[in-house]
């Protein structure tokens, strides 16, 4: 019998700031097109997408918050139970960029301690508009210890590196066993999932053990 | 607990004085005693006096009370007295305590059966409740310090924490779900509730979250990320899944919160393979293991949950993927079974119809399958004949035939490939006699005696035609045999038979329903359809009966099927292909406008859209009727309606000769359209011809190349023959006395070594033999002077015309060579130029394509005609290219031909060559012969005494053929 393991991460892309794209880098990461007209998100809105580490099947299960403010308390009550963040600013706005040490503060206040953050300036296509150079973000997450990226929803680029490394990121936390994968509040849920049937994924706390063993 | 019975059981009876007094005490002893014991017995009191006395105690006691929440965090006990106090003055319902109170000592669950209480107590005690619960939260604080007091893990204060909040959002949801949502996770520690293992808690944790997320999206949300879905669907298997109690019927209330119009939810819950959780729910079968009340509620709670992922109003693409899910993992097919299965209760399976019905709407997939299912009957039956059965069966209850007509109707959604397998049963051709069909049991219904039926059945073969052109027309072609003797009748004709002469049947049901059934079919069927129009037409009473139906003043209850008729006649005019002579568009509307008047037809067409029943059948595909006497719409007739209605006021309305003009325009825009569509066609086809042309100038340019080096390879041969030709001519030019070299015989003159050589050797052997000519002279005259003998001279002559010719052949190849250089170069320019050409075409047949406009057709055309011309110009020049090609190829063949004439004459010279190699053998014997003979005179000559002088090599040669072989060079 062998058996693989699926993986379920939640990962919630995150910002203060509104219309920095984060939505758009979701939409394209989940049905790979772009959305030029501003949707404002209310609340928070749910996507998902299959990828493959290693071999293993990982469903990453992204929770995509709303950037304005009133919303902020809600969007809270995501930060606990996610596996990792993107912290997403747009480079052609200097405000998004300046403020990110208020919310890395409250995302880290609010989040289990092992949280992967990847740091995203978004809207790299638009180059003639940029007010923060790359070198910027680079030195950024340098001194926070985050990983860095910067990406384009609208050309796609960089948008699969930034949530595939992320889990990957995760998935070697995982791996060294930082991560409790039996402790849902992780945001990391673990089931067996046999090839042959389509049997349905048995829960993290439902006594798997741990770490891509088989049975 | 037997204290709480005693205190209860009375009315409250208003405030007493004695009451008021007593409370008034306790609340001074809650305040100001410092001792805890004290406090207790205190809030103990009150909480006992909270029923009877409710306003009093919430009046007087409910600051007091939060304070000790917040002092007195310690002690549980008070602490749990406080907010049972507290619970009791905010709580509503009365019944439920009654209920709860008598079964105190084992309280399974929460659970509240609402049990009516005269209206206006029941709203005095909602008033105060309310009241209450404004006072409590206009201190957001209480909300937060309640929260906090849930996370105390002592079961007396967990409980009645968790009762009170319920209780408060009961009375202020909206209010509290907001205070609750900025309160920081508020909303996630109250999903711990749901893994707390005293099962009580578990349980009005649920009746809890069940209030919390009552139309709060974004509560629902954090409540799904909380993991809301797995714990929920443990508990349910836990609790025995549809076996199960109170609990899974509470589980599945708050699954079906979360999901309901919340499309992040549900994406979720599908992406979480949660829907594969669902299957093991409906493994309900034949076991016949009873079915009890509570087994029933939770089995349509289920049903439920599964509709609201698939159903008709969320997004066709999240429909489509939860349907997909449902069949893979299975889901569909065990539905299947509950439908087939027997002992199932009617209002499950009445449920099961439309849940079926939602899985499979729209998704081919599922209707396939569903196509597929057969009743396990013998012999087995397809279910949706079985089906069918049902629904124009009179004794089923009307909930089940209205679910049947609905699943048909999402069978036939979308799906042209069942739609043709339904109407195909009715066709001559392939109708089957022996086994009941879904058409004949469609025919049986449309012509019973049961309006319902009629309904029904008409509604399901509307579906079956909904925007499908063939299966219209296939439709046409039903006959049915009405009665011995007489022929056959349309269908058509029948269903307008039925409506305008009257069944002699004596009709059970409303009149009425069974037209407005029969008026929709033929409306869906002649709509967007002129054969249909045109068979309808052509029958001279059908319009007669609808004008008078129109124009009659009938009462109440026929203003519908007044308002179908002028639709019906309206699609006769706005669907009519003028075929009829009598009832072209123009002579019905003259008809309307004599007969009805426009703006009383408009006014009677308007009767269908202003009818109270038609609104609520616009709004759900599904056909949900409080009674069988409202069933008159169905919601793709609606669909059409309201696209007609404004059409046909409008095509009413016009006059003819503004109808002309409207048609002139729409003529002439269609058409510009056709022509836009000719030339956009024209140029496509253009645009493959110059490809084509394309391609065979660069196949011509390709072959020329080739020619080019074969032409040029030749030539370099002809100038190598050219030159063997003249060392051969050379050589053979000399005479010259024979070498002693060996002699090859020489297979091609091509290589240089060889030419030398050859030439070397005729040079030299032209020299000998110029050698030896001159010895022969001198021997000759020594002998003509010694014998006086005569030999004729020998001479050699040259080869005359041939190198000259060839010569002048070589340069008029070059100048082909020339010529086709250039022809190759004008060939290359022709391309480039052609490839602009296609070039521009391409771009104009752009701009066309975004043009509609008149001008730009005109200007269009011009361009257009300019291309034709060039096209037709460069297959001209392409054609004259061809040509020259043509000629040099044959220029080419005609140069090899001379090659090969000028290889044969130098194979002729190299023979002449080894030939004269032999004469000069000859000679050399010759010579040899004279010498010796010249010895011989010499000796005779000495013998007759004669002084001669001595001569040395002297050789024989025969003169005579040397002579002759010269001469035939010569010829050459
Ligand atoms: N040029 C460019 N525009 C982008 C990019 N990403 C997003 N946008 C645009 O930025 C606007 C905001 O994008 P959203 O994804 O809706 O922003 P958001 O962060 O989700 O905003 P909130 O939901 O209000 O917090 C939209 O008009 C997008 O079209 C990008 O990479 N390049
Ligand atoms: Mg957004």
């Amino acid at each position: 019998f062998v058996a693989f393991y699926i993986l379920q991460y939640y990962i919630t892309v995150i910002l203060k700031f509104a219309s920095v794209g984060k939505s758009c880098l979701l939409l394209q990461f989940t049905d790979k097109r772009f959305q030029p007209v501003h949707d404002l998100t209310i609340g928070v809105e749910f996507g998902a997408r299959m990828i493959t580490i290693d071999g293993k099947q990982i469903k990453l299960q992204i929770w995509d918050t709303a950037g304005q403010e009133s919303f902020r308390s809600i969007t809270r009550s995501y930060y606990r139970g996610a596996a990792g963040a993107l912290l997403v600013y747009d480079i052609t706005r200097r405000d998004t960029f300046n403020h990110l040490t208020t919310w890395l503060e409250d995302a880290r206040q609010h989040s289990n301690s092992n949280m992967v953050i990847m740091l995203i300036g978004n809207k790299s296509d638009l180059e003639s508009r940029r007010e923060v150079k790359k070198e910027e973000g680079e030195a950024f997450a340098r001194e926070h210890g985050l990983i860095f990226m910067e990406t384009s929803a609208k050309t796609a680029s960089n948008v699969e590196e930034a949530f595939i490394n992320t889990a990957k990121e995760i998935y070697e936390k995982i791996q060294e066993g930082v991560f409790d994968i039996n402790n849902e509040a992780n945001g990391i849920k673990i089931g067996p999932q046999h090839a042959a049937t389509n049997s349905s994924l048995a829960g993290g706390q439902g006594g798997q053990q741990a770490g891509g063993g088989c049975c | 607990m037997n204290f709480i019975r005693g205190v209860i059981g009375g009315q409250p009876a208003g405030a007493q004085p004695s009451g008021v007094e007593t409370i008034q005490k306790l609340c001074d002893r809650v305040a100001s005693s410092t001792l805890l014991e004290d406090r207790r017995d205190a809030v103990r009191a009150l909480k006992s006096l909270s029923k009877k006395y409710r306003m009093e105690v919430g009046t007087q006691a409910m600051e007091h009370l939060i304070r000790i929440l917040q002092t007195d965090r310690s002690d549980s006990e008070i602490l749990g007295y406080a907010l049972d106090t507290l619970y009791n003055i905010i709580c509503n319902d009365e019944d439920e305590e009654q209920d709860e109170s008598e079964d105190a000592a084992a309280p399974v669950s929460g659970k509240t059966k609402s049990v009516s209480a005269p209206e206006d107590t029941q709203r005095k005690q909602d008033d105060i409740g309310s009241q209450f619960t404004e006072r409590f939260i206009q201190e957001p604080e209480n909300v937060t310090l309640l929260l906090s007091l849930l996370e105390e893990f002592d079961f007396h204060v967990r409980w009645p924490g968790v009762k009170l909040l319920t209780a408060l959002l009961k009375c202020q949801c909206t209010q509290l779900q907001g205070v609750i949502l900025v309160s920081p996770m508020g909303v996630s520690r109250l999903m711990d509730l749901l893994a707390d293992s005293r099962e009580v808690i578990r349980n009005d944790g649920l009746l809890l979250l069940q209030q919390l997320t009552k139309g709060n999206a974004a509560i629902q949300k954090i409540v799904a990320f909380e993991n809301a879905f797995e714990r929920l669907l443990d508990i349910m298997a836990e609790e025995g899944s549809s076996d199960g109690g109170i609990v899974v019927e509470d589980c599945l209330l708050l699954l079906l919160t979360l999901l309901k119009n919340n499309s992040s939810n549900q994406n979720f819950f599908k992406e979480g393979s949660y829907i594969q959780r669902m299957k093991p729910w409906f493994e309900v079968g034949d076991d016949n293991s009873g079915w009890s009340a509570q087994k029933v509620t939770n089995l349509h709670l289920m049903l439920q949950l599964v509709r609201v992922l698939v159903s008709p109003v969320n997004s066709p693409g999240a429909t489509a993927s939860c349907q997909k899910t449902m069949f893979q993992c299975g889901l569909l097919q065990q539905l299947c079974t509950i439908l087939m299965a027997t002992g199932v209760p009617a209002d499950i399976l009445t449920e099961t119809i439309n849940t079926v019905s939602e899985v499979i709407r729209g998704s081919q997939v599922n209707q396939d399958y569903f196509a597929s299912v057969n009743a396990p009957s013998n012999p087995p039956r397809p279910a949706i004949v079985v089906l069918l059965m049902s629904m124009v069966n009179e004794r089923q209850p009307f909930v089940l035939r209205c679910a049947v007509l609905y699943c048909f109707q999402c069978f036939l959604y979308k799906n042209q490939k069942g739609q043709s397998e339904i109407v195909a049963t009715l066709l001559p051709s392939t109708i089957d006699a022996n086994s009941i069909s879904a058409g004949q049991l469609l025919c049986g219904g449309l012509f019973s005696a049961d309006s319902l039926s009629n309904w029904c059945a008409a509604v399901a073969l509307g579906h079956a035609l909904q925007d499908n052109l063939t299966q219209k027309e296939q439709l046409l072609r039903v006959q049915l045999a009405t009665s011995l003797g007489k022929p056959p009748v349309s269908l058509l004709q029948q269903c307008t038979n039925i409506l305008s002469q009257g069944d002699k049947l004596s009709r059970r049901g409303s009149r009425v329903q069974a037209r407005v059934g029969l008026l929709m079919l033929l409306c869906t069927w002649m709509s967007n359809c002129p054969i249909a129009v045109t068979h309808f037409l052509h029958n001279q009473d059908n319009v007669p009966f609808l004008t008078a139906q129109i124009s009659e003043n009938l009462g109440e209850d026929e203003r519908l099927v007044q308002g179908l008729c002028a639709l019906l006649l309206g699609i006769c005019i706005y669907y009519n292909d003028n075929s009829l002579e009598n009832y072209t568009r123009e002579k019905l509307k003259q008809l309307v406008e004599k007969r009805i008047g426009k703006e009383n037809f408009v006014e009677k067409l308007g009767f269908i859209t202003k009818h109270e029943l038609y609104s609520r059948a616009a709004q759900k595909p599904q056909p949900t009727f409080s009674t069988p006497e409202h069933m008159l719409f169905d919601h793709e007739f609606t669909r059409l309606v309201k696209e007609l209605e404004g059409i046909i006021t409008k095509a009413v309305h016009k006059s003819s000769e503004e109808e002309k003009k409207e048609e002139e325009v729409k003529k002439s825009l269609e058409q510009h359209d056709s022509i836009v569509t000719q030339y956009k066609e024209l140029i496509r086809e253009q645009d493959v011809q110059l490809n084509e042309l394309k391609d065979q100038v660069a196949l011509l340019t390709a072959h020329q190349e080739q020619m080019q080096t074969t032409i040029t390879q030749q030539l370099s041969q002809i100038q190598q023959h050219k030159d063997q030709y003249n060392i051969l001519k050379l050589k053979l030019g000399k005479d010259g006395v024979v070498s002693g070299q060996a002699e090859e015989a020489h297979e091609n003159g091509l290589q240089l070594e060889e030419f030398t050589l050859l030439r070397d050797e005729l040079e030299e052997l032209r020299r000998q033999h110029a050698q030896l000519q001159t010895q022969v002279t001198e021997k000759d005259t020594l002998i003509t002077s010694l014998k006086t003998e005569g030999l004729r001279p020998v001479e050699g002559s040259g080869i005359a015309s041939g190198p000259t010719e060839l010569l002048k052949e070589v340069e008029a190849l070059r100048e082909q060579v020339q010529n086709q250089e250039v022809e190759i170069a004008n060939l290359h320019s022709d391309r480039q130029e052609l490839q602009r050409r296609a070039d521009t075409v391409v771009s104009s047949a752009v701009s066309v394509g975004e043009a509609g406009s008149v001008s730009q057709v005109a200007e269009l055309e011009s361009r257009l005609s300019a291309q034709t011309a060039e096209t037709h110009r460069l297959q001209e020049e392409l054609r004259g290219l061809s040509e020259v090609k043509a000629a040099l190829e044959k220029e080419l063949a005609s140069a090899t031909s001379t090659v090969a004439i000028l290889q044969a004459e130098k194979s002729r010279l190299q023979q002449d060559v080894s030939e004269s190699k032999k004469e000069q053998d000859d000679l050399l014997m010759l010579l040899a012969d004279q010498d010796q003979k010249i010895l011989t005179l010499k000796h005779k000559l000495k013998d007759l005494g004669e002084m001669v002088e001595d001569e040395d090599d002297l050789d024989a040669r025969d003169p005579s053929e040397e002579d002759e072989e010269e001469e035939e060079d010569d010829d050459e």
